[in-house]
């Protein structure tokens, strides 16, 4: 089995000599197959006489996969040369070089090239793509042509080429050398010649340029069947003689840029080899049709924009902890009468489902609560498949659309994956299919291409309030809206409930929650409250205020949602006093202080004197701190690891803490050792919990109100006065003996 | 009021490659892809297939395996996507080659990265030294995930250096077609192992199922190949019977007294092994069973006559729907479709439904069930728990409501049988 690739730049000729070379190779005894590795799939038509064959692609796209027969896309041309075409999409959509490797995955299932004993592939200019480089994969071709003029875009375009295999092959041998056709320009000659002695290779035919190409292909003929030109068929006959006979092979010897114009243009040149290889893979300029189609189809991200508002992760520049599509979706369902839809394959709506109704089951398994957000999300999925990421699913989402509309659903949201980015599908264009009363809304997200799971949430965040809130709302007196209830945690509905009582003891009432369990015009009507709340003052808490404020003119009020005794003293006093209703929050502060004090009494003789250390994600922690103060607990370490979602440690105690930021595990072990910690706090049972009297954990998400840092210091009084660690925590060996690895 | 929009949402095939290889033990599975690919498969794989015991995020490094043991991913992102993943691929596999002790490394592209094609097989050879390494280079896009499953499992015997003495081990079997992805699979996999040993027949491979890649090198040895889910090894026993001779039984899940009893009564037959030990086994199991229905139905009728629905593929719901139509004399409400595209056992199901007049209950939205017993994933029962309806759900598939499982438990086999007469004598209505 001989597989020959031919490469060079687009309209260079490389299907006229394929098909030629194909013919010589298939007269000399050989059984040939060529394949078209194209978009514009002409590349047999002088075998077949011009017959169009129905592409692989196109093929793909048009039949059920139980029913493929290779006889649809086979045909056998001159001298019984099989052919067969890939095809691609249209040029400015879907990835063409996703394409190629569509068509050889079919040709495998239907073992084609078992049938022949030589395949050439014809393969469209440059190596723009890993697509496109399929053919010069180990696995594939053997040899490899290079075709190119005197032209200096030919000879830019075969440098680039040498570049792609030498990515593929580094000093392997594959390259038989350069097929050189004609076109009769100045200095042209001289310019090939430099240029085949500057990358090391042989010019393996000289091809002239021919009026009986014109003739032949005016015919739908190759020459060699033509054969009315005995110099050039000679010429085909001599190669493919070499090529069965064994060729000698080179490897790629690419130049860089500055080498290519020295040599090509003559400048200050060297007939030696006087340059440097080109050796790092930097990209090239656009330069081919399809390397601009490529660019073309990639995401425009305006990184000026001001209305922008970027995650952690986007900003540092940090690896991205899940995605923007995932976080766009886990937002967008809490609006429950949108249907949301995902425009993507189906694993990645899976996984993005996964995510929310996680929540959902445990809330459900372990407190028989019931989340109808989590559940049963209104999310669909456009299903994206291989024709789709080949051609581009942009006719899948319409036709989705249009089926969704049918539903009548408030609003439908779609949301972009990875794969809907990279080939380009822009889905701000289906926003033409809204209606007055069906509006659609689209969050740009790409997969991961705009950010992580957080720059999902953000973009979901300002995009949902940009297209649905409206400003001419009339304020309403005595309502609050409630920003950022985190809803990937069980305690969301909980949390909610006990906020919702003090503001009804306050005589206040929610109007929107932003955006948790909410509705589209819940949303729209989000300007008429007199208030907002941020459920959360973190990092993204902070954002979000900084929009509503700079967007809508949106009041804050300067409090999160309050965790432990002190916290929310304040914030009653100061939400009272906002509504001028100070009497209330007193009385529910008295009914909570003297049970506070009292418990806290009862504590201390057991934790007073104890050595508290932290290693913590949470990045604010004075409900604990002020308890474990209140308890005489001595806080001697807090160690603050790296959080996709928040940064910078907050605290408003007057106490000197020993705070560590972007923490790592070496600082862990020489601290534990400095301080000998009686209480070893952190966010996941940490594998060293067996070196302290008592490891704990944190929850990420605390209960709101007066008693979350007084009910920690009531388990960890318990747990010293148990003092036991468990008989099993003394079975490690056996797990590791039985089952680790 | 909208209708539910859940219906095409259902792990692909991507899930599928990864659960396969993940099913080896002592492997890697590096995920070519970004992080939102790997947190799910990742916690999915830990919990199914316990081989750590802490979650300390810091004995995991924030790349690659951000803090999960399992499923490294290159966290590829927008400039990966354009310049091809290379880099990461070098350094992570580095990373791997040098520090993770590991019998075999596989690389699957995420589907964003199918896309722009890097030459991984190529990447890996520089790299990966002295250890076979799968490559997965589509993950496969909106297909199923039992066609990932059995790419994968393929693939495997493709791709790694199998040991070439076919048919040399009589009355050894390789066991098919379970998958990590299987709520009970090492339940399942242990009692159906526990069956053929009461026969002197021995397993040497569980494939991709928590086996060895020893024990799948030697898979060609094996006088039998059983597939135990067909829509998620046929395949593969048909590729192992074609490249080495090992021929195949294939039949619907062993669920209950009768089905388990005939496969038993198959294989026997086909390795020629006495059946009497199993016999006796699921005698004694029988007379249980009699006795604990006995009691319940002499005070009741039931559970004759209860009405059930079941969630899953044709396989599964012909295995489930034979065992209670038959065994209990329930009746089936709604029996509803995954993975309509595996079609093994549908005539079977249809032929039996036909036979008690039932045809009815085929295609029914599971949604719309009213049953007193409904068999599906947790997602399903919690979402009909959200619809206010009054059943007892059993869970047989993944996503679980969150039980843990610490005594392996199995829907398979004798020991299977009793667990579900346990679980419908206790999830019955009594008035």
């Amino acid at each position: 089995m001989k597989e020959i690739a031919i490469y060079g730049k687009g309209g260079i000729g490389k299907s006229t000599l394929s098909a030629n070379l194909s013919a010589a190779l298939a007269l000399a005894g050989r059984r040939v197959l060529q394949i078209g590795c194209d978009p514009k799939h002409d590349s047999t038509r002088l075998l077949t006489h011009g017959q169009k064959l129905t592409t692989a692609l196109d093929y793909m796209r048009q039949t059920q996969p139980l029913e493929y027969k290779i006889e649809d896309i086979l045909l056998h041309g001159f001298a019984a040369v099989g052919c067969v075409e890939a095809g691609g999409p249209k040029p400015g959509v879907g990835c063409a070089g996703r394409g190629i490797i569509s068509t050889f995955e079919l040709l495998n299932q239907f073992k084609l090239k078992e049938r022949y004993d030589t395949i050439v592939y014809d393969v469209l200019g440059d190596v723009v793509c890993g697509g496109f480089a399929v053919p010069i994969r180990r696995e594939y071709a053997d040899t490899i042509f290079v075709v190119t003029s005197g032209e200096f875009m030919a000879l830019y375009a075969a440098n680039n080429i040498l570049r792609g295999i030498r990515n593929y092959d580094g000093e392997n041998k594959r390259i038989a050398g350069i097929l050189y056709n004609r076109r009769n320009i100045e200095g042209e000659d001289e310019r090939v010649a430099r240029f085949a002695r500057a990358v090391g290779l042989p010019i393996r035919a000289d091809i002239p340029r021919s009026d009986a190409f014109t003739r032949a292909e005016r015919d739908h003929m190759t020459v060699m069947e033509q054969n009315c030109d005995g110099k050039l068929t000679r010429l085909f006959v001599q190669l493919a003689q070499e090529l069965i006979g064994g060729s000698a092979l080179y490897a790629a010897q690419p130049l860089s840029d500055e080498d290519l114009e020295i040599v090509v243009l003559g400048r200050g040149e060297s007939t030696e080899r006087e340059r440097e290889i080109y050796v790092a893979p930097a990209p090239p300029a656009p330069e081919s049709e399809m390397e601009t189609r490529c660019a073309a189809a990639l995401p425009v991200i305006s990184l000026t924009d001001p209305n922008r508002y970027l995650s952690k992760n986007v900003v540092r520049s940090e690896p991205l902890h899940g995605c923007a599509f995932n976080g766009a979706l886990s937002v967008s369902i809490h609006i429950r009468d949108a249907v949301i839809l995902a425009h993507a394959p189906q694993s990645c709506a899976y996984l993005a489902y996964q995510s929310i109704s996680s929540t959902g089951r445990r809330a459900l398994f372990e407190r028989g609560a019931l989340l109808p957000a989590s559940l049963t999300p209104q999310l669909e999925c456009t299903e994206m498949g291989e024709a789709e990421v080949v051609f581009g699913g942009m006719d899948k989402l319409e036709d989705k659309l249009h089926e969704l509309k049918r539903r009548r659903p408030r609003a439908i949201i779609v949301v972009s994956s990875c794969p809907a980015g990279i080939i380009g599908d822009d889905i701000d264009q289906v926003r033409w299919l809204a209606q007055a009363d069906l509006p659609i809304i689209t969050i740009k997200a790409d997969g991961n291409m705009a950010g992580d799971y957080l720059q999902g949430m953000l973009m979901a965040y300002t995009e949902l309030a940009r297209q649905i809130i409206r400003r001419d709302q009339n304020v309403v007196p005595d309502t609050v809206n409630i920003i950022f209830e985190k809803f990937v945690v069980t305690n969301t509905e909980h949390n909610f409930q006990i906020i919702n009582e003090f503001l009804r003891r306050l005589g206040v009432h929610v109007n929107c929650r932003f955006l948790c369990a909410t509705t589209y015009d819940q949303l729209a009507d989000f300007c008429s409250a007199q208030l907002n709340l941020l459920a959360y003052k973190d990092y993204t808490g902070k954002l979000l205020a900084d929009f509503f404020t700079r967007e809508y003119g949106a009041a804050f009020f300067d409090q999160a949602f309050p965790i432990g005794f002190a916290a929310t003293e304040a914030w009653l006093r100061g939400l009272a006093g906002f509504f001028g209703r100070p009497e209330a929050a007193e009385e529910m502060i008295a009914e909570q202080k003297d049970r506070y004090v009292r418990e806290t009494a009862t504590l201390k003789p057991v934790l007073s004197g104890k050595k508290l250390m932290i290693i913590t994600y949470n990045h604010e922690l004075d409900w604990l701190l002020q308890a474990a103060y209140d308890a005489g607990i001595e806080v001697v370490k807090i160690g603050v690891l790296n959080f996709s979602q928040d940064e910078g440690f907050r605290t408003s105690l007057t106490m000197p803490l020993p705070v560590e930021e972007n923490y790592d595990r070496d600082q862990r072990a020489g601290d534990l050792a400095r301080y000998q910690p009686d209480i070893l706090l952190t966010n996941y049972a940490s594998s060293i919990a067996g070196e302290v009297f008592l490891a704990d954990t944190i929850p990420m998400c605390p209960e709101a109100g007066f008693y979350a840092g007084l009910n920690m210091m009531r388990r960890w009084a318990r747990l010293l006065q148990l003092n036991v660690k468990g008989e099993w925590t003394r079975d490690e060996q056996l797990f590791k003996q039985y089952y680790a690895g | 009021m909208m209708s539910s929009c859940l219906s095409n949402i259902t792990p692909d095939s991507l899930s599928g490659v990864i659960f396969a290889l993940e099913g080896v033990g002592r492997s890697v599975v590096l995920l070519n892809g970004p992080t939102g690919c790997k947190f799910y498969h990742a916690a999915v794989s830990d919990n199914q297939t316990i081989r750590q015991f802490e979650f300390d995020p810091l004995n995991y490094p924030e790349r690659w395996y951000f803090g999960q043991p399992r499923v490294p991913c290159t966290y590829l992102a927008g400039g990966d996507y354009i310049y091809g993943s290379r880099d990461k691929l070098e350094e992570v596999l580095a990373f791997i080659e040098a520090t993770v002790p590991c019998d075999l490394v596989c690389i699957v592209n995420a589907p964003g990265a199918a896309l722009i094609g890097d030459d991984l097989r190529g990447i890996a050879a520089e790299i990966i030294r002295n250890k076979p390494v799968v490559v997965m280079e589509t993950p496969g896009f909106s297909s199923d995930i039992c066609s990932g499953y059995e790419r994968a499992t393929i693939e495997l015997f493709k791709q790694i250096p199998v040991v070439e003495a076919a048919r040399s081990r009589p009355a050894t079997v390789n066991l098919l077609g379970i998958s990590i992805y299987h709520k009970y699979y090492a339940g399942d996999s242990a009692e159906l192992q526990r069956l053929l040993g009461l026969c002197g027949i021995t397993v040497n491979c569980v494939l991709c199922a928590d086996c060895t890649l020893d024990s799948v090198r030697r898979a060609p040895q094996a006088a039998l190949n059983i597939v135990i889910h067909p829509e998620y090894g046929a395949k593969t026993a048909y590729y192992l019977q074609e490249h080495y001779g090992t021929p195949c039984y294939i039949a619907a899940p062993p669920v209950g007294f009768a089905a388990t009893e005939q496969w038993m009564s198959d294989i026997c037959a086909r390795l020629n092994r006495e059946i009497a030990p199993f016999t006796q086994d699921s005698e004694r199991a029988r007379a249980r069973s009699y006795a604990h229905i006995s009691r319940i139905n002499s005070l009741t009728g039931l559970p004759k006559g209860v009405s059930f629905s079941v969630q899953g593929t044709y396989a599964e719901l012909y295995a489930y729907t034979a065992f209670l139509v038959r065994y209990f004399g329930m009746i089936p409400e709604c029996l509803s479709v995954l993975n309509a595209r595996c079609d093994f056992a549908k005539r079977a199901l249809e032929a039996l439904l036909d036979e008690f007049g039932i045809t009815q209950a085929l295609g029914r939205d599971i949604f719309a069930s009213t049953s007193e017993l409904v068999f599906a994933s947790g997602n399903t029962l919690a979402q009909l728990k959200l619809r206010q309806r009054i059943f007892s759900g059993i869970e047989i598939s993944l996503p679980s409501l969150g039980y843990i499982d610490v005594i392996p438990k199995t829907h398979q086999g004798i020991q299977g049988a009793l667990m579900l007469t346990e679980q419908v004598i206790n999830g019955l209505l009594f008035l």
